[in-house]
């Protein structure tokens, strides 16, 4: 069974045009507009989740000539992550709708988290390179906008950009990776493509073909800074906590569960494509380190949502050194884990959200023993937790182990310093618990608030949590169930061949792999009581040098950009016209120049003038009339010398055969003799010294400009016995047939080209209005 | 010059809506026929001032308080090209209704027609007509602000 | 390829660049009208120019007759296009000039330059 085009793309439209639809909602709903956005997603989750086994790509053309379609591809993998994000959306909106209550901006919140959605969904589903870089900087926008949401707030804002920067920067990379990808299509697939679809069923010949061109290891590392950059990996991990000072809701819903995860979606999207050695040393290395990294930090945070945060990188870590192990194992890893992470993490952050609505408090230092205040807070906190310990028989724990299998069995296979994978894995996770078991002393032990009393959290804020931690609570009991349903279909699309997946528990003997787990957790668990001294440990290694934390550099390359920007600044914008002029037309000169030498076109021999001799008789006129101008004594001197140059070159048209032309620049010239005039008669005669240093250096560049555009004309003018272009010969012979007109000039502008024209008729239009408005202005009063 | 504008002015216009219509075929088009039809409005401001058409022509009252801005001939500029964009894009949009893409243009030829015996109906003229209205609006409404300072 | 067209247009683009650099505001305006003009010429130019022939001229003959070779239309609705617009924007920048005239009591560029 193929999937149906229409559901798709009716799937991923309906948050889009929601978002459009969000003002008028909003009028009608008020603050309950959450609770119908939730009900969109629903539809759409609906909608995606009726494709469940039907799995195939569907297409619908967009650019043909460029072999960009709107393509899709439905398998277990985008099934997969497109589920989750409009799943964990319907929780996230009906918990906004409690949590932002009273909120400012609420429309735009909303537009932009369903915006958002849609483009999630998008990513997830598209199978065209165009079309998932659309949606890939989609997100980044939306979650810009989500990360910026309160305006007045200097943090909000330099977090917000500080997102934008790092992952609109990796969104470049992207794009450049998947130019790279589409190059080697066209070897591999004989014709230039961005089908997706078709690249990964011929992940064979794409490989050799990229290999053959020595792209391969280009569009790897390509793709590898755009996934980290998005996915929050080491080095460009530092966005990602200072995104926190987004509403919780946002917190959850794209920074754990589904914006953060498009890089390693990516990845895992490409695995099968690019798989390798490179693949497992760049993919490998880099999510250990991120896992390691990120867990560390986590121990040393002091606030609820920046120890989140630095969780999900450590976990985003986990899962792309899991898909970047070649082993079946990693594959699984990666795969479950996407899962197991989205539903234990959202959690989590919404019970941050809660503890910051009721409690008033973010920090982890004073608070402490809320569970008598929050039983069903705790509860749903414990059950998340400890699946993001790892600790068995919680979800977290199996793919966590599938990690330390791949880890382990690659340390077998490469043997030496492949050893260190596995270890890395392993003391990362031993900061995994610790960190999980932090989080969760806010529940436990003595009661220590910031505020005396702490309220019950209302129902809205409380059932979205409680739903996710029921889904941990199910995938820990009948793992096999969540495999059956749907991982199995992920995996497969993330390896290659048809690995079968199965989940053991509990386990029938002590493996490896087992043993890794239980020295995490009893490294974790002993560790606990030295929790504070680990984490001052940490702190200072952090904060001694600026040079191992990349938001020092970031800040730097961002104040020296802004340093060289105020030094250049004055140089090239001096408000005197002149500069604007020299600078403008002397770079397009010397690039036009340059052009020409570094290409080594040669100007073709040249046999007399080239022209009859009549069209030179009246060139030679033009030009001298031209040379003319500058030497006009007074403005009405010089404006009737432009005429002249003006009426010969109406004559020249007449002789270049073009009467349309000659006819039209007559009337123009007229029209411009008058309008000059007019305004002449108002302004003053202005007689500038002529200094001849300045005339000389404005010659110099006037010569320039002319070389530049006489050697322009000779190299593009075709020779005049050659034949006429064959768009010029289409236009001609088409014009009668499909035109219906003999004037075939006309027939371009108003048939062929008529979009165009329709371009220049609101140049004209923009003119009058911009005249009427300059002239007017003043009698309105407007002016100082 | 007042003389030699009466006797032009309706020569000039003739000329314009002519060159306008056999555009499709001979040279002329829509830009050439706004551009003249703009200096034959043209030669009557010079001749006899920008209230001239209103008052002279049209019969109607003039108010001089008024600025160029709410000048009814300025609106009336205002206005041609208004509408002169809204029939190119209408004339795009028709073409897309009609199955084709946008700004599809086609023709059909009328026979036995008096006096012509054949007559080509192209929807083109319909767009030529929207590209004249928006160059005589234009142009106009430019000169007539212009001219009037 | 045409020597007496590339000397036009690198002729009239000198030209235009000159004035340009003025400090007068209306030679400023000429320099533009000028480069339009060499920039049409130039339009010209990629179409390319033979002697004058009835043949040449893009009009065709009638419904169904043989088609000759004519000259490039497409470059002359480029121009076409060009001349009428290039009338907007030489009455916007005069227009401009106007206004700046007004608002500041001298069409002297570079004294603007120093104030602002």
């Amino acid at each position: 069974m193929s999937p149906e085009l229409s559901v798709v793309t009716t799937a991923i439209a309906l948050p889009f045009v929601g978002a459009a639809a969000t003002p008028l909602i909003y009028r009608w709903f008020g603050e309950r507009t959450g609770y119908a956005a939730a009900a969109l997603a629903l539809v759409s989750f609906g909608l995606l989740a009726t494709q469940l086994g039907e799995y195939g790509t569907v297409a619908a053309p967009w650019i043909p000539s460029i072999g960009v379609a709107l393509r899709f591809t439905v398998d277990g993998w985008a099934l997969l992550f497109a589920l989750l994000a409009s799943g964990i959306g319907v929780l996230v909106f009906t918990y906004s709708a409690a949590y932002m209550h009273g909120g400012h901006n609420l429309q735009r919140y909303y537009a932009a988290l369903l915006a958002f959605m849609g483009s999630i969904l998008g990513v997830a589903l598209a199978a065209d390179l165009v079309v998932v870089f659309l949606f890939w900087e989609l997100t980044s926008l939306a979650s810009f906008v989500l990360i910026g949401h309160h305006t007045t707030d200097g943090e909000s804002r330099y977090a917000a950009r500080m997102a934008m920067l790092v992952t609109v920067g990796g969104g470049l990379c992207l794009l450049a990776g998947l130019l790279v990808l589409s190059i080697a299509a066209r070897q591999a697939l004989g014709t230039a493509s961005f089908d997706l679809a078709t690249m990964l069923a011929n992940d064979e010949a794409m490989r050799s073909a990229l290999r053959d061109q020595g792209l391969f290891v280009p569009a790897l590392v390509l793709i590898a800074i755009a996934a980290a950059a998005k996915s929050a990996q080491v080095p460009l991990h530092f966005w990602l906590p200072n995104a926190m000072v987004a509403p919780t809701p946002v917190s959850a819903f794209l920074h754990s569960a589904t914006m953060v995860k498009v890089g390693v979606y990516f990845v895992g999207r490409l695995r099968p494509l690019l798989s390798g050695p490179e693949w497992t040393l760049l993919f490998a290395t880099l999510g250990l380190v991120t896992m390691t990294v990120g867990a560390l930090l986590a121990v040393a945070s002091t606030d609820t949502k920046e120890l989140l945060a630095y969780s999900t990188a450590s976990h985003l870590g986990l899962m792309v050194a899991g898909f970047g192990f070649g082993a079946v194992a990693g594959g699984e890893a990666g795969a479950f884990h996407l899962l197991n992470h989205a539903l234990f993490k959202a959690p989590l952050f919404l019970v941050a959200g809660i503890l910051a609505h009721e409690a008033g408090s973010r920090s982890l230092d004073n608070m402490s023993g809320l569970r008598r205040e929050l039983p069903v807070t705790a509860a749903i906190a414990v059950v998340a937790g400890l699946s993001m310990a790892g600790i068995p028989p919680f979800n977290g724990f199996y793919s966590k182990e599938l990690l330390f299998e791949a880890a382990y069995e690659f340390g077998h296979e490469a043997g030496g310093l492949a050893w260190l994978y596995p270890a890395v894995a392993t003391v990362a996770s031993i900061f995994t618990v610790l960190y999980s078991l932090k989080f969760l002393a806010v529940f436990f032990g003595e009661r220590r608030a910031p505020q005396k009393t702490v309220p019950r959290p209302p129902t809205a804020l409380v059932v979205p949590p409680a739903v996710l931690a029921l889904g941990v609570l199910v995938v820990s009991a009948v793992p096999q169930f969540a495999v059956d349903l749907i991982v199995q279909g992920a995996v497969d699309a993330t390896a290659r061949g048809q690995p079968e997946f199965s989940v053991h528990f509990p386990p029938e003997h002590v493996t490896p792999p087992l043993l890794m787990s239980g020295v995490a957790i009893v490294g974790g668990v002993a560790a606990y009581p030295v929790t504070d001294r680990v984490a001052r440990a940490i702190e200072t290694v952090r904060d001694s040098t600026v040079l191992i934390r990349p938001s020092g550099w970031y800040d730097r390359a961002l104040s020296e950009t802004e340093r060289a920007g105020a030094h250049v600044g004055p140089l090239v914008h001096t408000g005197v016209l002149r500069t604007y002029v020299v600078w403008g037309l002397a770079t397009v000169s010397a690039l036009v120049l340059a052009g020409y030498v570094a290409t080594s076109a040669s100007v073709p021999a040249v046999d007399g003038l080239g022209v009859p001799l009549i069209v030179a008789l009246v060139l030679l006129i033009a030009l001298l009339a031209g040379f003319a101008v500058p030497t006009a004594p007074s403005h009405v001197a010089g404006v009737l010398t432009l005429s002249i140059l003006g009426f010969v070159l109406a004559i020249f048209y007449i002789v270049a055969s073009a009467p349309d032309l000659a006819l039209t620049q007559l009337v123009v010239e007229t029209l411009v003799l008058l309008i000059f005039l007019l305004v002449l008669q108002r302004l003053p005669e202005f007689y500038a010294d002529l200094d001849r240093f300045v005339v000389g250096r404005d010659v110099v560049l006037s010569l320039v400009v002319g070389v530049m555009a006489f050697v322009s004309t000779l190299l593009v003018s075709p020779d005049p016995a050659a034949d006429p272009t064959e768009l010029a010969r289409y236009y001609v012979t088409e014009a009668v047939p499909e035109g219906g007109g003999t004037n075939v000039v006309n027939v371009v502008l108003v048939d062929f080209r008529g979009f165009d024209t329709m371009g220049e008729l609101v140049v004209i239009t923009i003119a009058a209005v911009s005249v009427l408005v300059l002239v007017t202005m003043r009698t309105r009063g407007e002016t100082q | 010059m007042k003389t030699t504008a009466r006797i032009a002015v309706p020569i000039i216009l003739v000329l314009a809506v002519s060159l306008f219509f056999q555009g499709h075929n001979l040279p002329g088009g829509g830009f050439i026929g706004g551009v003249l039809t703009t200096t034959a409005f043209v030669l009557v401001y010079v001749a006899y001032g920008l209230d001239y058409l209103e008052a002279g022509v049209l019969d109607r009252e003039v108010d001089p308080g008024t600025g160029i801005f709410e000048h009814r001939s300025v609106t009336a500029y205002r206005r041609t090209f208004v509408l002169g964009l809204t029939i190119v894009v209408g004339s795009g949009l028709a073409g897309l209704l009609l199955g084709g893409s946008f700004l599809a243009q086609d023709y059909v030829i009328l026979h036995d027609v008096p006096i012509y015996h054949e007559v080509e109906l192209a929807s083109a003229l319909v767009f030529d007509l929207g590209v004249y209205l928006v160059v005589v609006g234009g142009l106009l409404t430019i000169l007539s602000v212009v001219g009037a300072e | 390829m045409s020597v007496a067209l590339a000397a036009v247009v690198g002729g009239l683009f000198a030209v235009g660049t000159f004035l340009l650099l003025r400090r007068n505001l209306v030679r400023v305006v000429w320099g533009i009208a000028v480069i339009t003009q060499a920039a049409n010429v130039y339009l010209i130019a990629m179409g390319g120019v033979q002697a004058p022939t009835h043949d040449l001229v893009p009009v065709l003959e009638g419904h169904g007759s043989e088609v000759p070779q004519t000259a490039d239309p497409v470059v002359q609705a480029l121009v076409l296009t060009a001349i009428v617009i290039s009338f907007g924007t030489t009455a916007l920048a005069l227009a401009l000039s106007f206004r700046a005239y007004e608002e500041n009591g001298s069409i002297d560029v570079a004294e603007w330059g120093e104030e602002g």
